[in-house]
């Protein structure tokens, strides 16, 4: 899923400052598993909002939604009929679901209330791990299932730097050595030999240098 | 503890139900006899609390809000105690952001399941005199 923090309060309230109508809008798909955008969150940024009006004694209007998901036009429809009534819009949606709103709601202000930081999966409650950097040219069969590029410090594709302790690595002891991982699985599925290729260097024109990468699927898109 | 001299004040009272199993009767009686001032919300464990409830209590005129759970290692269902902590913890973050002062909240370690009135723990919260019956 993809992962995000929310913004600190001073500066979602320093963007929403000119307006007194506010929607804010969740997304309950990735947002809502890292509890940074879900209708909890909503609620929670909404109700901030109202004590802090409260406190200085200003009116607002603030309206909660939250969407299954906010980087599909379909669910993105179900506020249209709200839009004329707010002044901005608070999204806490990840960077894509604020884009998307943006696409199809050109006339209202959106402004993002979380970070979004990585294509992580939950450890345990509260924990969330960057896994994925979304390269383009996924490898993982190549080094059992854990993805250097995140995972490795350094990036490393062909073996550890040597510079690990104990399994863990250099740059930060917290964080597991990602070949000392590599090289355990390799030998737990028996494949220990794949040691031996040599792993050529990454294609990153896949990943960045040309603008937003696409995917066009033609028996996917409407005629 | 309130300040029974803010006669405008709202205390808000979040508790585990476990404490006093005579709590709906224990509560109401106060509940009669202050009116709205005082507002009780029986939780099935302290750790069902979330942060959204301090903030909704908050917005709707509590001056105070208090949680009430069990002494720690005594939660019946292990770790509800120390989870409510943490959310308490989170709603205090929520409401300094805001620039309110968190002592808004509080925790109050009940002395342990079934050996206090909810009227008593409330009445020593609220500074009221014990209830005669």
């Amino acid at each position: 899923m993809i992962t995000a923090e929310r913004k600190p309060f001073a500066e979602i309230k320093a963007a929403c400052a000119p307006y007194r109508r506010i929607l804010v809008v969740g997304c309950g798909t990735c947002v809502a598993e890292c509890a940074a955008g879900g209708e909890r969150e909503v609620a929670l940024l909404a109700s901030q909002l109202r004590l802090d009006a409260g406190k200085a004694r200003r009116t607002i209007d603030v309206k909660e939604v939250t969407l299954d998901r906010q980087c599909v036009y379909e669910f993105i429809d179900q506020i249209f009929p709200l839009v004329d009534q707010y002044d901005v819009i608070l999204s806490l949606g990840c960077g894509a679901g604020v884009q998307a709103m943006a696409e199809v709601l050109p006339k209202i202000h959106i402004v993002p209330a979380l970070n979004t930081t990585s294509i992580a999966e939950t450890m345990e409650q509260g924990v969330w791990r960057e896994d994925c950097r979304g390269c383009g040219d996924c490898k993982l069969d190549r080094f059992a299932d854990i993805c250097p590029i995140t995972r490795c410090a350094k990036g490393l594709f062909n073996g550890p730097c040597g510079g690990s302790k104990g399994g863990h690595c250099e740059v930060d002891p917290d964080v597991p050595c990602a070949w000392h991982l590599i090289i355990t699985r390799m030998e737990e599925t028996g494949r220990l030999d794949a040691m031996n290729e040599v792993e050529p260097p990454a294609d990153w024109a896949r990943t960045q240098g040309k603008g937003p990468r696409k995917i066009v699927r033609e028996d996917q898109k409407t005629p | 503890m309130s300040d029974p001299d803010q006669s405008d004040s709202t205390v808000a009272i979040f508790f585990c139900r476990q404490l006093d199993p005579e709590q709906d009767a224990n509560r109401r009686s106060l509940e009669k006899e202050l009116g709205p001032k005082v507002r009780f919300f029986p939780l099935p464990c302290s750790g069902r609390i979330e942060a959204l409830h301090f903030l909704k209590a908050l917005e709707t005129g509590a001056r105070k809000v208090y949680l009430v759970a069990c002494p720690e290692g005594a939660c019946r269902y292990g770790q509800g105690n120390v989870r409510a902590r943490k959310r308490l913890d989170f709603a205090k973050a929520l409401v300094r952001e805001v620039g309110m002062s968190d002592d808004c909240f509080e925790l109050v370690t009940a002395p342990g399941a079934g050996l206090a009135s909810m009227d008593e723990i409330a009445r020593g919260l609220l500074g009221l005199k014990p209830h005669r019956a």
